[in-house]
């Protein structure tokens, strides 16, 4: 590029500046290390502040009748069928909203005028969302089904006394490989094996992907906010771009069923769902999934509450139960792929009523797995931007 | 009329492209420097964009001119360049003689040649990508033929993060972009003008490159920029064909910065970054083919 470039951005940033420094200003600044939520880990909960503004509705109310139950959701992460036979029962319409992201939906929750009756939060953005006053305190009366649930999960660290959340579903982040093309599935070192060269793939995210690289190297700390540990987790990360050609994406599901992938760092659902992604011909059981029989996987959960904004809010809280009852749970597991976090979910049950074969049974999350492994917590805003920037040097790729 | 009432005549008609240059660019892009130069919510930790300027901060702006001066953006920016122009030169190989043969050859059949050229532009972007995708596997077609004409030993790795792969997507994806004003360029030429200069006692040759080629410039140029701009935003080609850390455009930081995590002001610092990169080189343009065809003329 020509100096004269150079010296041009230059001079429009020292114009920049000079601009910014002869301001003086009194708005709020960048992220403080400091957050204003509660982080909450397994072994310190976190009871999220109750508003007097925003009381739980009353006991025993009868539903809202007619009009429209709003959900938001991301996509194709509840069955049609479950919501229309709900919507037909109580004759509502049903209409699905979704997004990509929990900060997009946040940004949709938080647009004026906007209102949804349900909405399905992961657990990190659960404290944001309730001191923020996005959220309506769940009444318990209505969510009899809620002992169908994972005990840990009746009460969870992110949510003590489950105030705003009631659970959905849970997820395992392990390993999906071709069982026909990898001998054993020893364990993460198979994303490190140049066998798999140029067929290997890391899960697009900056979290899960830097986690696998600590784990790997036997470090559990996958909540880090020391720069060097996780600048190190990045350096791990470049490694496998020479030795593997690594590739990074979500799309496991259909990536490992079709052969483009022989190994991909993925979620537990995605080889679940790979099974209806197989082409003619190819067998379920070229599918596998590994995650350790020790503490450093890596399981996480997502969860259902209801916005402040409801206008159903009784039929809101039904629809929460109603997805907590063991058949309809498994019904609409067996169109999302992925596995409610209810008791009576699992791993023989599933292969049995053969939602699984019995290769992917390690796909299967149980309250044992869930209480051994890791989870990604929420972290200082300044801590993410350390975890970020470690992420956007492994994918420059120097 | 009057002078006067012509003018205003004139504003009226222009009035409603003017105005959507600013609901459509003006508006968005104040909207992404109020995001680059605003602070964060201390409770969600999402961008709350800044409309005033007096308020601006721009640590994030400095942040990502230092990262891409000396940073992890460097090598990104440079790729993303050389990509650029890598294509550009392919588009111009491959795109000038088929609007050339178009323009000077192709007689009655032009309106169908030219038709056949845009045809697969019928078939949605994504999916002709993905077309692509099967016919590029290790044991795709595309390696089949090679084996058999026996041009290469084994499988080329197409799909494992292979720049050739990148920078063949994007001439795929742009190239109708080049050889249609090229053509019209091409079209214009006067063929006197040719004929004269093989009276004068040019061969072929040397016609085309005193006569043809320095009437097409603002054509190419036109072509350059049209198919150049797009390619520089360009990141879901090189997501698709590699989605490999080696070969990480700005647009895919971009899209990092922007979809997810906590720092949007980075992501929108970059899209200020860049837009003032290209509108350097548009300037460059439009001072060129100004010069180009005041030259032609």
């Amino acid at each position: 590029m020509p100096p004269s470039i150079d010296r041009r951005k230059f001079l429009l940033v020292s114009a920049l500046a000079s601009v910014s420094a002869a301001c003086a200003s009194e708005r709020p600044r960048r992220p403080s290390a400091a957050s204003a939520v509660p982080l909450s880990r397994t072994d310190s909960p976190a009871a999220l502040p109750l508003h007097d503004d925003i009381p739980m509705i009353a006991n025993g109310l009868s539903p809202e009748k007619g009009g429209t139950l709003k959900l938001l959701n991301y996509a194709e992460y509840i069955s049609p069928d479950v919501v229309k036979k709900f919507g037909k029962e109580h004759g509502v319409e049903v209409e699905i909203t979704t997004f990509t992201t929990q900060e997009e939906a946040i940004a949709k929750l938080r647009t004026a005028g906007a209102a949804f009756d349900v909405w399905f939060p992961t657990p990190d953005v659960i404290a944001k969302a309730a001191v923020g006053k996005l959220l309506q305190p769940l009444n318990k009366t209505y969510l009899p089904n809620l002992g169908n649930a994972w005990p840990q999960l009746q009460n969870p660290f992110y949510d003590e006394g489950a105030r705003y959340s009631a659970p959905y579903n849970a997820y395992t982040t392990g390993i999906g490989y071709r069982a026909d093309k990898v001998k054993d599935a020893t364990g993460y070192d198979l994303l490190w094996n140049p066998a798999y060269k140029g067929k290997a793939y890391l899960i697009d995210d900056p979290r899960e992907a830097l986690s696998l690289a600590m784990l790997k190297n036997g470090s559990l700390e996958i909540n880090t906010e020391d720069p060097a540990k996780i600048a190190q987790a990045g350096a791990w990360l470049t490694e496998l771009v020479g030795l593997m050609s690594i590739k990074l994406g979500i799309t496991a599901y259909q990536y490992v069923p079709e052969g483009q992938a022989t190994v991909h760092h993925c979620w537990s659902g995605d080889m679940i769902n790979a099974q209806s992604y197989l082409p003619k011909g190819v067998d379920a059981d070229v599918l596998g999934y590994w995650y350790p029989s020790d503490t450093t996987g890596v399981v996480g959960t997502d969860s259902v509450a209801v916005p402040r904004t409801a206008t159903k809010p009784v039929l809101a809280h039904m629809l929460i139960n109603h997805l907590l009852d063991n058949a309809v749970a498994q019904e609409n597991f067996s169109y999302t792929g992925y596995q409610p976090a209810l008791t009576a979910i699992t791993p023989e049950k599933m292969v049995t009523d053969e939602f699984v074969t019995e290769q992917l049974k390690t796909a299967i999350v149980t309250p044992d797995v869930y209480a051994r492994s890791q989870q990604i917590f929420q972290i200082s805003p300044a801590a993410e931007a350390l975890w970020n920037d470690a992420w956007a040097t492994f994918k420059a790729g120097q | 009329m009057t002078r006067r009432g012509r003018t205003g005549l004139w504003a009226a008609l222009a009035a409603p492209g003017t105005l959507w240059i600013v609901a459509l660019f003006a508006v968005p892009f104040y909207a992404v420097a109020a995001v680059a130069f605003g602070y964060t919510d201390p409770v969600f930790n999402s961008p709350v964009p800044e409309w005033d300027p007096r308020y601006w901060d721009f640590t994030a702006f400095n942040e990502i001119v230092r990262r891409s001066v000396s940073g992890d953006l460097r090598p990104v920016f440079l790729r993303t360049l050389l990509y650029v122009l890598l294509a550009l030169a392919v588009c111009m190989l491959v795109g000038y003689p088929v609007a050339y043969y178009l323009a000077r050859h192709a007689g009655r059949r032009r309106g169908l040649l030219l038709a056949l050229i845009l045809t697969p532009w019928w078939v949605n972007y994504i999916t002709r990508m993905l077309a692509w995708l099967n016919l590029l596997q290790d044991d795709g077609y595309v390696n089949d033929l090679l084996l058999l004409t026996r041009l290469v030993d084994e499988p080329v790795r197409w799909l494992s993060g292979n720049p050739v792969t990148v920078v063949l997507a994007l001439v795929y994806g742009y190239i109708p972009f080049f050889i249609v004003p090229l053509f019209s360029s091409l079209d214009r030429i006067d063929e006197r003008l040719l004929e004269a200069a093989r009276d004068l006692g040019c061969s072929g040759r040397t016609a085309f490159w005193h006569v043809t080629l320095p009437l097409s410039r603002s054509g190419l140029m036109t072509a350059g920029a049209v198919t150049a701009l797009p390619m520089f935003g360009d990141y879901y080609t090189n997501t698709l064909v590699s989605g490999s850390p080696t070969t990480t455009m700005v647009a895919n930081q971009i899209e990092f910065y922007l979809l997810g995590g906590n720092r949007k002001e980075l992501g929108a610092s970059l899209v200020l970054l860049m837009s003032a990169l290209l509108m350097v080189l548009m300037a460059y343009y439009l001072v060129a083919s100004r010069r180009a065809e005041e030259v032609a003329a």
